[in-house]
């Protein structure tokens, strides 16, 4: 008996996962999407492998910004490191960031959403002002008012959880200053989902707010949170590059906003070094807007009726 | 014949929910008053008892329902469980021995279940949440001998699914199954068949019935259909604006009307006679006016095809016109108990419903 129940149930989820991703690949968009992003997690998964340690000063192998050649397939920087070799590096950096920061702000935010939107009244009210807050609060002025706070308490030399410390202030930064956007969202979400009879069923049969919480209206969200978390992820990557750009980085770890911040210092632009800014530049681009298009086709594919423009 | 002594009192029992009046109301410290969903309600049910609340859309009878299972709070009145105040009981924790003696079945099977939840897991919540199981052996059989009870055979082949994998009948058998796993002394049951098939209902009734002959559970049976309170109950209920108007035994109520609204919605219901004429059903004359502005005197007055000048001026109370039958109505005081046939409320033969 118990043989043919489990069948039965790996065989119906087994088609629904089935019929969600050819729905899900069936958007032109999506399929670019996942091929761009599975291109740039192998990146950042083996750089090593693929392009040798990252290169400093000391390790440089070639001459000062030269144009791409066979040898140094996106050319050189200004003191003679290949370009190819700091963008593939780079990728691990900024994408890192971008995931632990949409971490973190996906957990907040889902909590934050859920607990206002189930409790109403007083609750809501007051966590709703404090989203506000953090809706409006500015992330740059944020990270540079906090980054040399947290390198003075910190020490510069110090890594916390394997990032230099400026690193770690712009994933906190980030985390801190996005998650209103998904507390927003999961409370008018959980608004709709707390008066579907399932939510009165539960309470009838005598289960705690915490565990309707946890176990009736947070599964229902999965779709919302997925869809919601990559453009959350895009939005962290263009924050994360900008904030690099303008000298938040740090220049023993580089990501991609950090390498666009040393391009612009040595004059690529004036000296038409345009691959040096384009390399950089143009992955930023690439991974930011794969993330929007699986994030709009997810949207699509979990909700057909309601699309929501972010 | 049920054991008589009550399981459940409602004495009376209001609910009413304060309109939000606009900016200048507010401003002004006015009132906007409130819509009296449930306005007075009295009612007890015997241990292993089917009683039935019948009333229309907008009668406060789902409301009722709601209070008893403590999913709306009441403004007044009390609710009595074996003689003890349960109306301001509140938190999961301290309702727990209440729930794991009061359930409920929902209308709509299909929105009562989580869609990601399997039907085991919906059936295995209520013995989780209310501690009733020690372990997963026990857990199971629990919940097979509650799907078997609600009438899903074999009951493992039902563990794994989906609510959208099954049939409306089904999903309903799963909320049963859900409240009965419990074991409880009381189901509220919120039209539990009017959204399923016709040849569905008479299963899923039998399921109930058979449950009061098997548990002497007592049940609530919530409705706006009097032939299947008939059919179902032993006691009748007529709820109309938020106050029973009417309640007896459920062939007085069905063959002996005294109130003139149950006259109505008996002669409202269509009949299947060889001798009657397919178009014409006497229908109750207006709207039911808006429970946020309830009509002085005696609420049915406005529609009532019998009402004179007191009906506009007092509220009728509950008379008593026969055992254990009362109606809220003034009519047997004015002693005029013929003039319930008049041409707009035709009395149809008895036994023929």
């Amino acid at each position: 008996m118990s043989e043919s129940i489990v069948r039965y149930s790996s065989r119906s989820r087994a088609r629904a996962i089935k019929s969600f991703l050819s729905n899900l690949l069936g958007h032109a968009g999506a399929q670019l999407g996942l091929l761009c992003l599975v291109f740039f997690l192998v990146l950042s998964a083996v750089p090593n492998i693929l392009v040798g340690p990252l290169e400093t000063v000391a390790t440089a192998t070639g001459d000062f910004l030269v144009p791409p050649s066979s040898q140094h397939l996106l050319g050189t920087d200004e003191v003679g490191r290949d370009v190819l070799n700091l963008v593939v590096h780079g990728a691990r950096i900024s994408l890192t960031i971008a995931l632990l920061a949409t971490v973190i702000s996906l957990v907040v935010g889902t909590t934050v959403g859920i607990i206002a939107g189930y409790y109403g009244g007083r609750v809501d009210v007051w966590l709703m002002r404090l989203t506000d807050f953090f809706f409006v609060m500015p992330s740059f002025v944020l990270a540079l008012v906090i980054t040399p706070v947290v390198l003075e308490v910190m020490g510069r030399g110090r890594e916390i959880l394997g990032f230099r410390p400026s690193l770690f202030v712009i994933l906190v930064v980030i985390g801190i200053t996005s998650w209103a956007f998904v507390a927003r969202i999961v409370r008018s979400q959980t608004l709709s989902l707390k008066e579907r009879t399932f939510i009165d069923r539960a309470r009838v049969v005598g289960s705690s707010n915490l565990s309707i919480m946890v176990r009736h209206i947070l599964p229902n969200l999965v779709p919302q949170i997925a869809a919601n978390g990559a453009l959350v992820v895009a939005g962290a990557i263009y924050v994360e590059t900008s904030l690099s750009f303008l000298g938040l980085g740090d220049p023993l770890q580089p990501s991609w906003g950090t390498l666009l911040s040393l391009a612009q210092r040595a004059g690529a632009a004036s000296t038409g070094a345009w691959w040096y800014l384009g390399a950089p530049g143009l992955c930023a681009l690439a991974v930011s807007l794969s993330f929007v298009l699986v994030g709009n086709a997810l949207d699509d594919t979990f909700n057909p009726r309601q699309r929501v423009i972010p | 014949m049920p054991d008589t002594s009550d399981i459940l009192s409602l004495e009376s029992l209001k609910v009413h929910f304060p309109i939000q009046g606009g900016l200048f109301d507010r401003v002004l410290g006015r009132s906007a008053g409130a819509v009296r969903a449930a306005d007075g309600v009295d009612l007890n049910i015997g241990r292993g008892e089917i009683v039935a609340l019948v009333g229309e859309s907008g009668s406060g009878k789902t409301t009722v329902g709601r209070v008893i299972t403590k999913l709306a709070q009441p403004t007044g009145g009390r609710l009595l469980f074996e003689g003890r105040d349960m109306t301001s009981a509140k938190g999961f924790s301290a309702l727990r021995p209440y729930r794991r003696r009061v359930q409920m079945i929902f209308q709509d099977a299909y929105q009562a279940l989580n869609p990601r939840h399997t039907v085991f897991d919906s059936v295995a919540e209520p013995l989780r949440s209310l501690r009733l199981v020690k372990n997963h052996a026990q857990l199971t059989e629990r919940v097979s001998e509650a799907l078997s009870a609600a009438g899903l055979n074999p009951p493992g082949d039902f563990f794994a699914r989906f609510p959208h994998e099954l049939s409306g009948g089904q999903r309903q058998r799963v909320v049963i199954a859900g409240a009965l796993a419990v074991k409880p002394e009381l189901i509220v049951a919120d039209e539990p068949v009017s959204m399923l098939d016709v040849s569905i209902r008479a299963q899923i009734l039998q399921v109930l019935v058979d449950l009061r002959a098997k548990h002497n559970m007592a049940l609530l049976f919530i409705t706006h259909d009097l032939p299947l309170a008939w059919l179902i109950a032993d006691r009748i209920a007529v709820l109309y604006l938020g106050r029973l108007v009417e309640i007896g035994s459920a062939d007085d109520i069905t063959f002996n009307p005294r109130h003139p609204y149950t006259v109505a919605l008996r002669n409202a219901t269509p009949q299947i006679r060889s001798d009657a004429s397919r178009f014409e059903l006497p229908a109750l004359q207006g709207e039911v006016p808006s429970a946020a502005r309830v009509p002085k005197g005696c609420r049915f007055h406005p529609r009532c095809p019998l009402a004179f000048d007191r009906c506009k001026e007092e509220e009728p109370p509950a008379i008593e016109v026969g055992p254990q039958h009362m109606s809220a109505c003034w009519l047997p005081t004015s002693g005029a108990k013929a003039e319930l046939s008049t041409p707009n409320l035709k009395s149809a033969d008895h036994g023929s419903v």
